[in-house]
């Protein structure tokens, strides 16, 4: 069986390879960098920036840990970045060799469908060459969306992308968007010195998470003099001889020496093709699937961002063992009921399955635990007391339902939350279950039981 | 021992009355039993508050707590330093560690209030 995969991002390069080990011939097609924008623009570059402003903000604490520096202790980003693109060039040499290894021919070039199993490429040197398939998948991405009113120039006006491309650290930053994307930056450049003001059209910050969670990160937010600005609408950007201009919808008006914009992304679904074929899209252009990820046309299949839902890296890869699966014969569903997800941001945030306020909207009864980080012991030894564990449970079945964290390592402690869900477990089994200390996860533990009013270190509740 | 001239509130908060305007904070028996304070949400200005309700929220190593206002009225002031210095509530509760100032809507609220001995008493109890 003859695959053919356009796009090698966290969607594209996993299916590719499950493809392999399931027996297929499989060519994968990128346009850009191996890796997609998960590796080169997006997960792990933020998170290698945010790596060495977490080292920075232990660094500015030292005292607190007795330690003694006489030195001056600050950021220099030129090595900031240096060390963000080793460590990206290093994982996109690991990918490049697992399609070695995995004999998966790699193709670089812009891959276009022509017809059902026929695909042009047309590569960096301008020749084309059409690639005859009996499977394809498409998983061709995302990317940052822009608003025509102020395009992206690179200069001022910047995009995920271009932030994480910084020369030197402007003295202010406006960032317009304080989704997940907005907040992760406004938490490194605040950490780097950087002046941040943060404009959202909705009523928070991080508005997909529950409510407390995102309640607990705006005061965290504000610790860091991070301005945030909510409800509010941006009407006008202008650029300056010095920097940007924005005009919000009242009449306020702020500056500041560049911007980023953060509103979302963008399906990447034109000029591949999709229209020689017919394949469908919904309304918001993202392209349409089955719970196979097979596409209206049979044996197109398509994965990751460009199928719209959540666009996040782990689900991408997912859907591209369930595309490759099916694409070699092995038949496999993909499943969105436990789908855990990181942010970040300082504290970090981890979360998976329902929220309170979903809750609400969906008539669901459920019973809450809480417990504050601040009452674990390990919280102290490390020096990170801030945050909170919750835990929603049904209410007659006491069946978890959700777990969400901010606080330290939370997007690890979030996965007991995961599986709890995904085995069925309850609240009271969590709880009931011995957790070591000192741990942090001990306070799930202690969420667990909070949800019947029986968390041992307890006090103000 | 709690100072004669302000009054306190049954949720730990005081008020010591100068005219019209109240200067608020926690009492010495609050920080001390919520211990290091790491931090505290300011109120802002200009804002109306009620009496018995939430002014903001406190953070110590052990606890997130609400701040109940004692009296209702306009914050017509807030004790900056303590975004820098939130430390000053624990070294100082009734003076450099103040958190606000409210213009009273309704000077009367302060009958409500306790003085220093019945306030002990309360405390004493509570704590029994």
């Amino acid at each position: 069986m003859r695959l053919l995969i356009i796009g090698s991002g966290p969607g594209g390069y996993v299916a590719a390879i499950r493809a392999a080990q399931l027996g297929a011939s499989v060519t994968i097609v990128e346009n850009n960098e191996v890796g997609g924008t998960c590796l080169n623009w997006g997960c792990i570059p933020t998170k290698t920036l945010s790596a060495s402003a977490e080292v920075l903000q232990k660094a500015r604490r030292l005292a607190e840990y007795g330690i003694e520096c006489t030195g001056d202790i600050r950021p220099n980003l030129a090595k900031i970045m240096e060390r963000k693109n080793k460590v990206v060039s290093t994982q996109v040499k690991g990918i490049r060799s697992l399609f070695k290894y995995r004999r998966i021919n790699l193709v670089e070039g812009r891959g276009r469908l022509l017809a059902p199993g026929r695909v042009e490429i047309e590569k960096r040197d301008g020749t084309k060459e059409v690639v005859e398939a009996d499977k394809i998948i498409i998983a061709t991405g995302s990317r940052p969306a822009r608003i025509p009113a102020f395009p992206f120039d690179g200069e001022a006006i910047l995009s995920s992308t271009d932030a994480l491309n910084l020369g030197v650290l402007p003295k202010s930053l406006i960032i317009i968007g304080a989704g997940v994307v907005g907040c992760e930056f406004a938490c490194i450049f605040a950490e780097f010195g950087v002046e941040i003001t943060m404009l959202e059209m909705l009523n928070r910050a991080v508005s997909t998470e529950d409510h407390e969670i995102s309640e607990l990160l705006e005061r965290e937010l504000k610790k860091k003099k991070i301005k945030l600005m909510t409800s509010v609408k941006v009407e006008k950007v202008e650029r300056m001889p010095d920097g940007v201009r924005i005009v919000l919808e009242g009449g306020k008006e702020l500056t500041g020496e560049k911007l980023l914009v953060s509103i979302g992304r963008h399906y990447n679904t034109e000029d591949i093709g999709l229209e020689a074929l017919g394949i469908q899209k919904g309304e918001r252009g993202e392209i349409q699937v089955d719970t196979k990820m097979e596409t209206n046309v049979k044996g197109v299949y398509a994965i990751g961002d460009v199928v719209g839902g959540m666009l996040l890296a782990h689900v991408a890869s997912h859907e591209g063992i369930v595309a490759a699966s099916n694409a070699c014969g092995v038949e496999r569903s993909m499943d969105y009921s436990v789908v855990p997800a990181a942010i970040f941001t300082s504290p970090e945030i981890g979360s998976v399955g329902l929220r309170e306020h979903d809750a609400q909207t969906r008539g669901l009864k459920i019973r809450t635990g809480h417990f504050q980080f601040r009452s674990l012991g390990k919280a102290h030894a490390m020096g990170e007391i801030a945050g909170i564990i919750k835990v929603i449970a049904e209410d007659d079945t006491d069946k978890v339902l959700g777990v969400h964290i901010i606080g330290p390592h939370a997007s690890d402690l979030a996965h007991e939350g995961a599986l709890a869900i995904k085995a069925g477990l309850t609240a009271k089994e969590v709880g009931g279950m011995i957790h070591a200390h000192p741990t942090l996860s001990e306070g799930l533990m202690e969420a667990a039981e909070d949800v019947h009013g029986m968390a041992i270190h307890a006090v103000n509740q | 021992m709690d100072p004669e001239d302000i009054k306190f509130h049954k949720e730990h908060t005081w008020a010591k009355v100068s005219g019209k305007k109240a200067t608020i904070g926690i009492t010495d028996y609050a920080q001390e039993s919520l211990g290091d304070i790491v931090y505290i949400e300011l109120p802002e200005t200009d804002i109306e508050v009620t009496a018995n309700t939430e002014l903001t929220e406190i953070e110590s190593t052990k606890a997130t707590s609400t701040v109940i206002a004692p009296v209702s009225g306009l914050v017509i002031e807030i004790n900056e330093k303590l975004a820098d210095s939130p430390e000053l509530i624990n070294e100082d509760p009734y003076g450099k560690g103040w958190i606000a100032v409210i213009k009273m809507d309704n000077p009367a609220e302060i009958d409500d209030l306790m003085d220093a001995e019945e306030y002990e008493a309360y405390v004493e109890e509570e704590s029994k």
